[in-house]
């Protein structure tokens, strides 16, 4: 079927199967490899991006269901020369080891703040669940705070 | 080649870069031969596990481009041990470049620089800190030399400061002075610069590859693309033990995206169209396995004791044995304690891309032996090695899990058999059921007491299952020689030397399914057996659990180090012996690697609930060339080990190893993490030694005294638990 | 080998690990034949269809009373129905995995129930979705009650959403959400979870006859 959907701006058709998670339709149709592929089965979070300022594992996503949303990917929520307060904030606090997780975390994270622009210790727990196994939770939980307080000032739109 | 001095040790060639925009510099650098040398000496010593390269031909390390960037090709891989940023630190400061200008890649075979070994062992930078410093040092001269002909001077009149030779009032950077240069002339090794005159090593410079990593850069293995890519599935046996014989692919023929099935006489594969459609076509296929018998948890565990399976003194101090010459006021006390089978759990699946065409192959791959990657892919397609190019990636995570990657193979044959690239990776059951675990151990701790309360004799029995035996990357004699697990028995000996008597003894058990190396290897769980029960003599002879260690450590250099890192944690972590309702500390050290750490941490029990709160870690590396990523190893390490010993345990059921996924395979999340973790570096050789495990050896064992502090309860089983 | 023997001992019981817990329940499904490749099967292939007619016999009161609530008390309704705001997971009702509880509802950004459950099962993750995939209300509380007490609350309508009995009957028979229990997809391992021990088209029948009948609670035996 055919499937279009919004995507870190753009107008994009795809034709794909409309159960083929949409993980896929990301990373090998449209290449945009930021978007991880950690278990498949929505556990590890490793695919999260926004669908409608929400966060979603896209690994679990229907393709059929893309169409005629806002998605949003690591890609879309910042850059090297203008990156997003999230990103800014995982730099500021050299949060990533092996990496591989980190787009996930982030996204999830910017979905937090965006309705939880102060997030407590607790808020943090609750809402950010993904897995990471280079243990890097310590300088995530830095950086969630230092990106709330870089939000502050420059709202999130995504 | 442009050598005009024969150098002893290292050889540098120069090869125009294709394009005419720069240079590839090649160098050797001799490999020491591990085997030459006692294998016991790997443990105190890890540069000496670290790093063989080609000792007859040059190989290629540096690329220097007009724009004046430099590349330097690691052999070594980055999967998140901030080995990439070490280098570039070191090869800035004596290259005299600002290390935003350096770019470190994965050195692909084609380039020669091949490391013979592994990345593993937390043993990179330890490893790279003479030969990477002397090559860039040496490189930094063959740039002036060539700086000084260009602006008609003598090289003593020139100078080489951020990436510029300078001289007479005229400046030319190195991308400059590189351009057109045919004919090298090798200068002798110069001499390194004072320590304390590096701008880069020492300081906590951030990561080489930390942006790439926060817009999510296409860097990994999964990552990998060739044009007219294929993907492809291969399936994966779930139960132990289980060997191909045969496929019914009738369903698989002609489902949607399907291009071929690969049948081979040791697997079965799909290539389809896109990656679920490989899956769903591998799903529909009906595979007939063997297998031998069906095995239970129970039966693991009965295999896993002290006492089954090959045993070896791995330590032996003092002259008498223990019965023989007991008193009658002497006293016995033991203490058995064990750990779980344990996954890697690393987030990016196993996996590779292949393209195979014309008598050549290139794979992409997160792998943490790329040599012998390339000879297994190399003998199953009938290549010379040279004709098979392994392009090593950024892996998402390591820990040991990447330390044999057959499945390159299969990926090569598929791509092989459809003449196009092909993409394959394992699925997370499949991950979680073909992993290479971390073993279950048992372990008994003996102790001897005299009437004066003081320990003469302590004992360490432990037993595991494979890390090194039957690896790739051990040769097979060496278990022979060494007549153990040179992989189970790190952290097996007891550090308490000044003890009259000690005995270290392993048991060697076979398991029937793959166990190997998982990050610190057996440093966890021995480091958890007797670190607990340091703290249940000093709790049971009433003393000061950790002026008791003090008192039992050795007057040597590794013995110093130890006592200060111990002594620092005390004061730092404000180490109190006694529980503060239903908080206390707790507290256990080692030193593995030849690197000593020790960690002091507050434990929170609630509702039976095990919450570590904050940890103090002292380490001293030797020299942190980063302490800020010596810091995140500590930190990663911590969190690892806390994951280890609180939650993570598979089981057998059915001949099925379980769980298949996350969340089931409890594992620590942003919850559990402590809040706060203050890390302590102490700089106590001055020369970088290993960092990304010897932090994970105390924990559990910190972890369960501080329990033991709380409700009285002591924890003798990983995971921890109260319930 | 054998050990000294110690003549005071810390410990001398032989340390063994915990007995296993099994943390899917489901995988008592898992066949023992073909176990390699039964991960991402449709539906139709593994979910069983009920193909005979039911016919729709005049059940008394009681009986229609007990055919429902053997459905509504099936994990396949409690586990979102929790008394701790923490919702159940698999036949065994375990916690849901990664610390899930109310506060990670729908219309709380990352995470909630929508970043994983979609208006339809996903047969490649084993998710389970349908329309308005959320926990019931916090008065909504069905874990731990027995079929009589979850029967009374149903009624109750400071518990029951302020529905009428007519309400409740339509949202018993018609809602989505409540109708998924027949259609609960597969798990993360192809394997398909457990039906309610009562066809649809039997609940309908008996929550309608129970209904129309007064709704009356019969006394417990």
């Amino acid at each position: 079927m055919k499937v279009t959907f919004t995507i870190n701006g753009e107008s994009k058709t795809v034709e794909t199967d409309g159960d083929n998670p949409l993980l896929w339709v990301i990373r090998d149709t449209l290449d945009l490899k930021g978007t991880k592929f950690g278990c498949g089965k929505a556990a590890c979070g490793a695919c999260t991006i926004h669908v409608d300022g929400e966060a979603v594992r896209s690994c679990s996503f229907a393709a059929k269901y893309a169409e005629g949303k806002n998605i949003t990917t690591i890609e879309g929520l910042g850059n090297k020369d203008n990156p997003h307060p999230v990103q800014q904030a995982w730099i500021e606090e050299i949060v990533p080891q092996c990496g591989y997780c980190q787009p996930g975390f982030m996204m999830a994270t910017a979905a937090m703040l965006s309705k939880n622009p102060n997030p407590t210790d607790e808020d943090i727990d609750k809402k950010i669940i993904n897995v990471c196994r280079c243990g890097t939770y310590y300088r995530m939980r830095k950086a969630i705070k230092k990106a709330a307080e870089l939000t502050t000032n420059s709202p999130i739109n995504s | 080649m442009a050598e005009k001095k024969k150098l002893s040790r290292r050889k540098f060639i120069v090869r125009t870069l294709l394009g005419g925009t720069g240079v590839l510099l090649g160098a050797t650098y001799l490999g020491r031969n591990t085997l030459r040398r006692g294998f016991y000496d790997l443990m105190d010593d890890p540069s000496m596990l670290t790093y063989m390269g080609d000792t007859e031909n040059p190989v290629i390390w540096f690329q220097i481009s007009n724009d004046n960037v430099v590349t330097l090709h690691s052999p070594k891989v980055e999967m998140g041990q901030g080995t990439f940023t070490g280098m570039a630190q070191m090869a800035a400061d004596e290259l005299e470049i600002d290390v935003d200008n350096i770019q470190v890649v994965h050195a692909a075979t084609s380039t020669g620089n091949i490391d013979q070994m592994s990345t593993g062992g937390s043993t990179s930078i330890a490893g790279f800190w003479q030969p990477l410093r002397e090559l860039s040092a040496t490189m930094r001269e063959m740039i002036k030399i060539e700086g000084a002909k260009k602006l008609e001077l003598d090289v003593s009149q020139v100078k080489a400061t951020n990436g510029t030779v300078s001289g007479g009032g005229k400046t030319l950077t190195y991308g400059e002075v590189v351009d057109g240069v045919t004919e090298w002339e090798i200068p002798d090794v110069p001499a390194l610069k004072d320590p304390n005159d590096y701008k880069y090593v020492g300081k906590p410079v951030p990561r080489v590859d930390l942006v790439d990593k926060v817009v999510g850069a296409p860097i990994f293995g999964m990552d990998g693309e060739f044009p007219n890519m294929l993907f492809g599935a291969v399936a994966r046996p779930s139960k132990i033990g289980a060997k191909f014989i045969s496929a019914d692919t009738s369903k698989a023929q002609g489902m949607p995206g399907v291009v071929k099935i690969v049948e081979e006489v040791d697997f079965v594969g799909v290539v389809a169209k896109s990656m679920i459609e490989a899956e769903n076509a591998k799903n529909a296929i009906s595979v007939k396995w063997n297998t031998d018998k069906s095995w239970e948890t129970e039966d693991i565990e009965n295999l896993i004791q002290v006492g089954n399976g090959n045993d070896m003194i791995i330590q032996k101090e003092g002259s008498s044995g223990w019965e023989s010459d007991a008193k009658e006021v002497d006293q016995f006390y033991s203490a058995e304690y064990s750990s779980p089978i344990g996954a890697h759990a690393q987030i990016e699946p196993n996996g590779a891309v292949a393209i195979v065409e014309n008598d050549t192959a290139t794979l992409m791959i997160s792998t943490q032996v790329v040599k012998i990657t390339r000879s297994e892919v190399a003998k199953r397609l009938g290549l010379d090695e040279e004709q098979v190019n392994i392009v090593p990636t950024f892996l998402g995570g390591g820990f040991g899990r990447r330390l044999h990657t057959p499945h390159a193979v299969q990926v090569a044959v598929m791509s092989k058999a459809v003449n196009a690239p092909v993409k394959c990776f394992f699925n997370r059951k499949e991950e979680f059921q073909n992993d290479t675990f971390r073993p279950p151990t048992h372990h008994v701790m003996k102790a001897q007491v005299n009437d004066e309360g003081v320990i003469t004799a302590l004992q360490h029995d432990f037993a595991s299952g494979d890390v090194a035996i039957d690896s790739a990357l051990v040769p097979g004699f060496a278990h022979t020689i060494v007549g153990t697990d040179i992989g189970a028995i790190r952290g097996g000996q007891i550090q308490y030397r000044n003890i009259e008597n000690v005995r270290a003894i392993s048991w060697h058990v076979e398991l029937p399914f793959a166990t190997s190396w998982w990050r610190s290897l057996g440093l966890l769980a021995n480091t958890f057996a007797i670190e607990s029960f340091m703290d249940e003599l000093a709790i049971k002879k009433d003393k000061d659990p950790i002026q008791m260690r003090l008192d039992y450590i050795q007057n040597d250099e590794a013995g110093k180090r130890l006592r200060k890192v111990i002594e620092v944690a005390r004061e730092k972590g404000g180490y109190a012996n006694t529980a503060n309702g239903n908080r206390a500390m707790g507290f256990a050290a080692s030193t593995d690697a030849g690197t000593p750490c020790a960690h002091v941490v507050e434990v929170l029990v609630e509702n039976n609930e095990i919450k570590v709160e904050k940890v103090t870690c002292v380490i001293d590396p030797g020299f942190a060339v980063n302490p800020d990523q010596v810091k995140a190893q500590c930190e990663g390490s911590i969190i690892m080990g806390m994951s280890a010993s609180l939650y993570e345990k598979m089981y057998v059921e059915k001949s099925e190893l379980r769980p298949t996924i996350y969340g089931p395979y409890k594992m620590a999340l942003m919850r559990h993490a402590p809040k706060e973790i203050n890390v302590e570096i102490i700089n106590g050789t001055g020369t970088p030694g290993a960092v990304g495990e010897p932090p994970l050896g105390p924990i559990a064992a910190a972890i369960a005294n501080a329990v033991f502090r709380i409700t009285g309860k002591r924890l003798r089983q990983m995971p921890l638990s109260l319930a | 080998m054998k050990l000294a023997a110690g003549r005071i001992t810390i410990q001398t019981e032989t340390m063994k690990p915990n007995k296993l817990f099994i943390p899917f329940a489901a995988i008592i499904f898992l066949g023992s034949a073909v176990f390699a490749s039964n991960l991402l099967k449709t539906p139709s292939e593994v979910i069983p269809i009920i193909k005979e007619d039911i016919k729709v016999v005049d059940l008394s009161s009681d009986e229609a009373f007990h055919k429902m609530m053997d459905v509504l008390t099936h994990q396949r309704c409690v586990n979102c129905h929790p008394n701790d705001n923490i919702p159940k997971q698999g036949e065994d009702r375990h916690p849901h995995r990664f610390g899930i509880t109310r506060s990670n509802s729908a219309g709380m950004a990352a995470t909630n129930c929508n970043t994983c459950h979609q208006d339809s099962n996903n047969n490649n993750s084993g998710v389970p979705g349908a329309p308005e995939w959320s926990l019931a209300p916090p008065e909504m509380q069905w874990e731990g009650l027995d079929r009589y007490e979850i029967a009374a609350s149903m009624k109750d309508r400071s518990k029951n959403g302020n529905r009428s009995l007519e309400d409740l009957m339509h949202h018993l028979t018609e809602h989505e959400l409540v109708l998924w229990a027949w259609e609960p997809g597969v798990d993360a391992e192809g394997n398909p979870r457990e039906l309610p021990p009562v066809s649809k088209e039997e609940y309908i029948a008996a929550v309608k006859e129970w209904i129309e009948a007064g709704a009356k609670i019969p006394a417990k035996n």
